[in-house]
């Protein structure tokens, strides 16, 4: 069952939708009020991504990531219960990609938290699984600390830009249709500093960070098979997120999108037909035998942006049976040139067959 | 020689197919008895076995608290504690399903967050796919039944499932497949949910019935465990869970030994017909032997031709005996299996466990006793004098007078017996207890040859005028030694029916008299799961007040069942509200100068058994686990009951609240008051609770007649035991007659060339088994007195701890002769007619 957790992880189930609140145009965010957890939607997660260099400009890439998956609504919730039931699903992610040796660790954390080992929102602490948690700070930054047998991380990260909201009326949009869309929210460029251990080594790394937040009920819908997803901070202190909807069949949903961040932190909403994404190669994973399209040319046009996103390392793949995807730091050249991370899911198996 | 023997032996056997036939099914049955006693005793505790290691899966430690009743609160202590690699909590319990009656479910709440190192069992949605965490976090109603349960019921995916818990009822929806792993039979009944809704189900919120851990790599076991004692409160147990194992061996040991004990007596009865039939078979053949002596066949040889036949039939009838061994543990296994859930603990065995060791122990059983039987008879052919032998006037027992030497055996037999039952009593081990038996048994087949020639005497003298006793009573003390064996054969049969008939009878007189002084309340009531799966649910908390305030109620009793730790095993604590007139039946002193201790001061009752097995007396102190650590109380007094073999005992509800903090009970026992309305307050009852669960509601009465189809039940496999030792001692009796007359068959010719009728001489044959019916009557009354002396006085309290009062069921004992005698009839009916059917010419060839 370790792996069916992360079963969660699609977080797409329509069952129960009725009871959850739905992803609705409208929303007012507020912060730090939308760092915290929205436990009426079924599904929220906490990304961060970064990518890091030590005093010796040896380069690390690193993924830490909470999920919360809502199994009983809060209407539901009865006031006196065991401390066993589960009301949310609780599980983490913590990769370290090692650029120069090569390789990349993954563990995945989960926990059922009936004696407060592991949860979201108390106080400044958002999310925390043992001793993998995210806490804010209380000017603005947060504080990851994460480990697992190979590295450990004790990051603080300190916000360049505000939050810049994705899609328009305060939904992105994942597919046709009412409440298919998540609110989501990024802080594109935080400058990282802090420790990274790796193989009993304690390194003083630095560089910069990308944190996701999204929350949503029932936002896949039922013939998307994955997508890809794509951050860069580029050089000149822009940034650029863009994301594919993967349909089975094999086309790229039209309601697809991204955003452009300037570097005076303004957001431009950026449609399906405002850029294009063109795989150049792929990486077969031995383990899952999914094919990655690992390589890929961008191009926006507006933006005169026309890029080459290559891989740092082509395994970057986080293989939890039965449910896999690929997620790994990245180099930018061409027009621009940067760093990144590029997420790509439903290639080894589709992500719809797990929706109920 | 192997040709000789070969040509000898199979000839004779040839010969005689219907004797030959008989030798090996004596020993067969003696062999499957005892093979299907120990195949069904080892299935009910593998099957338990089983069960314990589904359960426990591959814990390495188990901490657990008396009651079932851990506080959840001790699990991130014990998950800090140093050297341990993975802990997880566990919630148990027992549900019954109305929808299927008798049936229940051993349902275990898994956190499947932290079970996966432990798991025997894999969680499937049921068409395979992937299991569904959500349907199994998220709904308290979803549950996991095994494939086996599954199938024999026909259930469906995602079926609804009514379950009595605690005595209310509630709706389960079978959501998923519970499948046990790595080639591991468990039981059936074992089912699982999430751990926080079973906590919810069970009403067991805060509370957990076991934590299961495994030691790091490296980790001394001891150390952590020693580790966890030293920062758990004091009543929490940390043990590896194979100790529970033991428990239930240690638990079963007598009950098995009791069974083994009596299956032997059927070997014991197969033997003697060995005995008989090789000694038939050395008379028979006397000029034989005669003549290869004279040929220079040493009498080493001689004596190996005999054994040789001897082992032919015991290693034919052992083989026989595995085969219908197997077989007869399946018609076994089922009573052997209620009878163990009755007595001891919950087992449901649904398959046979083959132990080769077993069928070994069989194997060698059967063989020795066919070897023993045989030895002396062959060793006499081997001794017999040439010249003897080719005599032709002597063609049948030579001894016509009981020796003194049998006597004096007998003698030196029982007074070994005698000694054996105080040896068993005063010091023991308990299964001496058995050896006082057995020398009763073996002793008073000595006196067979003395009272079979007072009977050939007493014939002889009681009828001179009629011809058939009379000509019966020579013949009967003619072949002394062999009628002797056929007496004390169907005697010993006899002394066993005998024997546990009237411990059966006196025991079951006790307990009626217990009854009638414990079993006093008018008006029984507990949640219908108790009734099978044991004292597991509580009756709601205002079905008491209900009761109380009920105008028809003068005083309710209350029950409430914990087990705690206790020198190593586990001790049966019961606390007892005792307000109405109920008394316990003391051993010894002042009854209500100690009912009124019981009821108003802190301290113990223990049964007699409990005081006997763990060597207790009054006054002593008892240590009890309890939550707030151990306390000790003080024996108050020591009472006879007879529920459990293991002992039990007894605490006032008060103190009992006092020390556990808990005041839920298992059962009520209520007092009406005169010429109130048992079955009115019966139907306020249901209709007030009937809606939130199912009650057992029994009167006295009935309550009564339960208890003994539980005792009678206890004592079925006894009787089937019984039947099979008669059936062999009678077949015994057939085929002593059938060779009787093959060696008489001149004689009987010779009487009927002077003028006999068929008819005097088949009258003679059938006076003749009247006087093995008698004989084996008056021996088989005499040793089965014995017999039950020593069950009851010796083996009873030496394994159990319980006093059993002798009482004699003298309508059964006066009813023996008239059933044993025709049936030695019976079987002597075809040998006769036979006899009455000889060709004279061909028996009168040698004349």
């Amino acid at each position: 069952m370790r792996a069916q957790i992360v079963l969660a992880f699609i977080a797409f189930s329509a069952c129960l939708g009725q009871e959850w609140r739905l992803a609705l145009p409208g929303w007012a965010y507020a912060f730090p009020r939308d760092h915290h957890a929205h436990p009426d939607f079924k599904t929220e997660w906490w990304y961060f991504t970064g990518n890091l260099f030590d005093e010796n400009g040896r380069r690390f890439g690193y993924e830490l990531t909470f999920f919360r998956h809502g199994i009983i609504p809060p209407a539901q919730r009865a006031a006196n219960r065991s401390r066993f039931i589960v009301d949310d699903l609780k599980f983490a992610h913590f990769t370290v990609t090692d650029a120069s040796s090569r390789r990349f660790h993954f563990e995945q954390k989960t926990s059922r938290g009936a004696f407060g080992e592991a949860g979201f929102d108390r106080g400044d602490e958002l999310a925390w699984i043992d001793k993998w948690s995210l806490r804010m700070g209380e000017n603005g930054e947060f504080h990851l600390e994460a480990a697992m047998n190979r590295g450990r991380i004790d990051l603080a990260l300190t916000p360049a830009k505000p939050p810049v909201i994705h899609g328009e009326n305060g939904i992105s949009a994942k597919a046709a249709g009412e409440g298919h869309a998540s609110h989501y929210y990024s802080m594109t460029r935080l400058t990282t500093v802090g420790t990274l251990t790796m193989d009993g080594k304690s390194l003083n790394v630095t560089g910069s960070s990308w944190f996701d937040h999204e929350w949503a009920t029932n936002q896949l819908a039922p013939h998307q098979l994955g997508w890809n997803w794509l951050c860069v901070q580029f050089n000149d202190n822009t940034e650029l997120m863009l994301y594919q909807m993967r349909r089975d069949d094999g086309s790229i949903d039209p309601i697809s999108s991204g955003t452009f961040v300037a570097a005076d932190g303004s957001a431009t909403h950026l449609r399906n037909d405002d850029f294009s994404m063109m795989p150049l190669s792929t990486w077969k994973s031995s383990k899952t035998g999914a094919n990655y399209p690992v390589q890929w040319r961008v191009q926006v046009p507006s933006r005169s942006i026309d890029i080459m996103i290559n891989p740092v390392l082509r395994d970057q793949e986080l293989a939890f049976a039965p449910l896999t995807y690929w997620e790994g730091a990245v180099d930018v050249s061409g027009t621009r040139s940067g760093v990144g991370y590029l997420e790509l899911t439903g290639y080894a198996g589709a992500l719809s067959a797990l929706n109920r | 020689m192997l040709r000789f023997y070969h040509w000898q032996v199979w000839r004779y056997i040839a010969q005689h197919r219907a004797l030959a036939l008989l030798n090996v099914l004596s020993v067969a049955c003696g062999v499957a008895v005892f093979l299907a006693i120990q195949l069904a005793n080892r299935s009910a505790t593998a099957a338990f076995a089983a069960t314990i290691d589904l359960i426990a899966g591959k814990a390495q430690l188990e901490v657990t608290a008396p009651a079932n009743d851990l506080p959840e609160d001790l699990l991130p202590r014990v998950q800090q504690t140093a050297g341990i690699s993975a802990v997880t909590p566990l919630v148990r319990g027992l549900v019954t399903l109305p929808d299927f009656p008798g049936e229940y479910l051993d349902v275990l709440g898994v956190d499947v967050f932290t079970n996966t190192p432990f798991r025997t069992f894999e969680l499937t949605n049921f068409n395979a796919r992937d299991f569904d965490l959500e349907a199994w976090l998220g709904r308290g109603d979803s549950i996991a039944l095994s494939q086996a349960f599954v199938a024999r019921h026909g259930l469906q995916r995602g079926q609804p499932l009514r379950l009595q818990v605690n005595g209310r009822e509630q709706i389960m929806r079978i959501a998923f497949v519970l499948q046990p792993s790595e080639m591991r039979e468990g039981d059936e009944h074992v089912a699982a949910m999430d751990i926080g809704w079973a906590q919810e189900l069970f009403g067991m919120r805060g509370r957990l019935s076991q934590i299961q851990l495994q030691i790091a790599p490296g980790a001394n076991r001891r150390q952590v465990q020693e580790r966890l004692r030293a920062t758990l409160p004091a009543n929490i147990e940390v043990a590896p869970p194979s100790r529970r194992n033991e428990q239930i061996d240690k638990l079963l040991g007598s009950f098995r030994l009791n069974l083994t004990a009596m299956s032997l007596v059927s070997l014991f009865v197969g033997a003697f017909l060995i005995f008989n039939t090789i000694s038939a078979s050395v008379i028979r053949r006397r000029r034989e032997i005669g003549i290869l002596r004279a040929l220079g066949t040493s009498r080493w040889q001689v004596g190996a031709l005999f054994l040789g036949e001897a082992m032919t039939a015991g290693i034919a009838g052992t083989l026989l005996g595995l085969i219908l061994g197997t077989w007869l543990t399946r018609a076994l296994i089922g009573g052997v299996s209620e009878t163990i859930s009755s007595l001891y603990v919950l087992v449901n065995v649904r398959s046979v466990t083959m132990n080769p060791a077993d069928y070994l122990a069989a194997s060698a059983l059967g063989l020795t006793c066919a070897f023993l039987a045989a030895f002396f008879p062959a060793r006499a052919a081997a001794f017999m004098p040439p010249v003897a032998a080719l005599h032709p006037e002597v063609h049948s027992d030579e001894n016509k007078s009981a020796s003194s030497a049998w006597l004096a055996c007998g003698i030196l037999m029982l007074g070994a017996g005698v000694t054996a039952g105080f040896i068993a009593l005063r010091s023991g081990p308990a299964w001496i207890s058995f050896l006082s038996a057995l020398f009763c048994l073996s002793g008073a087949s000595c006196f067979s040859p003395w009272l079979v020639s007072g009977l050939a005497l007493a014939g002889h003298g009681l009828s001179p005028a009629r011809l058939a006793p009379r000509l019966a009573a020579l013949n009967f003390r003619r072949a002394l030694f062999r009628n002797s064996v056929t007496v004390a054969a169907l005697g010993c049969a006899l002394a066993m029916a005998v024997g546990v008939s009237v411990m059966i009878f006196s025991f079951r007189q006790t307990v009626t008299a217990w009854i009638e002084q414990t079993l006093v309340a008018d008006v029984f009531i507990t949640p219908a799961a108790n009734e099978i799966a044991g004292p597991s649910s509580f009756l709601p908390a205002d079905a008491l007040a209900f009761l109380e305030q009920n105008p028809a109620v003068s005083a309710v009793d209350t029950f409430r069942y914990v087990e705690l730790p206790f020198r190593g095993g586990r001790m049966a604590l019961a606390a007892i509200r005792a307000a109405g007139p109920r008394d316990f039946l003391f051993v010894n002193g002042n009854r209500a100068a100690q009912m009124a201790r019981f009821r108003n001061q802190p301290c113990v009752i223990v049964s007699e058994s409990f005081a006997r097995h763990y060597h207790l007396k009054p006054g002593d102190q008892l240590p009890l686990a309890t939550p707030d650590g151990t306390r000790s109380l003080p024996i108050a007094a020591v009472f006879y009951d007879y529920t459990r073999d293991d002992g039990v005992v007894y605490l006032s509800d008060k103190t009992f609240r006092n020390l556990f903090h808990d005041d839920r009970v298992h059962s009520a026992g209520v007092y009406l008051k005169p010429g109130a309305d048992l079955d009115a307050l019966a139907a306020a009852f249901r209709q007030k609770f009937g809606t939130r669960g199912e009650f057992a509601i029994y009167s006295n009465r009935a309550l009564r007649r339960r208890i003994f189809e539980v005792f009678d039940q206890t004592f079925a496999v006894t009787y089937v035991l019984r039947a099979i030792a008669i059936i062999v001692a009678l077949a015994g009796i057939f085929l002593s007659f059938s060779t009787l007359i093959l060696e008489r068959s001149r004689t009987f010719a010779i009487m009927r060339a002077i003028g006999m009728s068929r008819r005097q001489l088949g009258g003679a044959m059938l006076w003749e088994s009247v006087f093995v019916g008698v004989g084996a009557n008056v021996l088989g009354l005499c040793a089965g007195m014995m017999l039950a002396l020593v069950l009851t006085v010796v083996v009873n309290p030496a394994f159990f701890g319980w006093t059993v009062h002798l009482a004699l069921p003298w309508t059964m004992l006066a009813l023996t002769p008239v059933w044993i005698i025709p049936a030695a009839m019976l079987a002597a009916i075809i040998p006769a007619l036979r006899a009455t059917r000889l060709q004279l010419a061909q028996s009168l060839r040698t004349e």
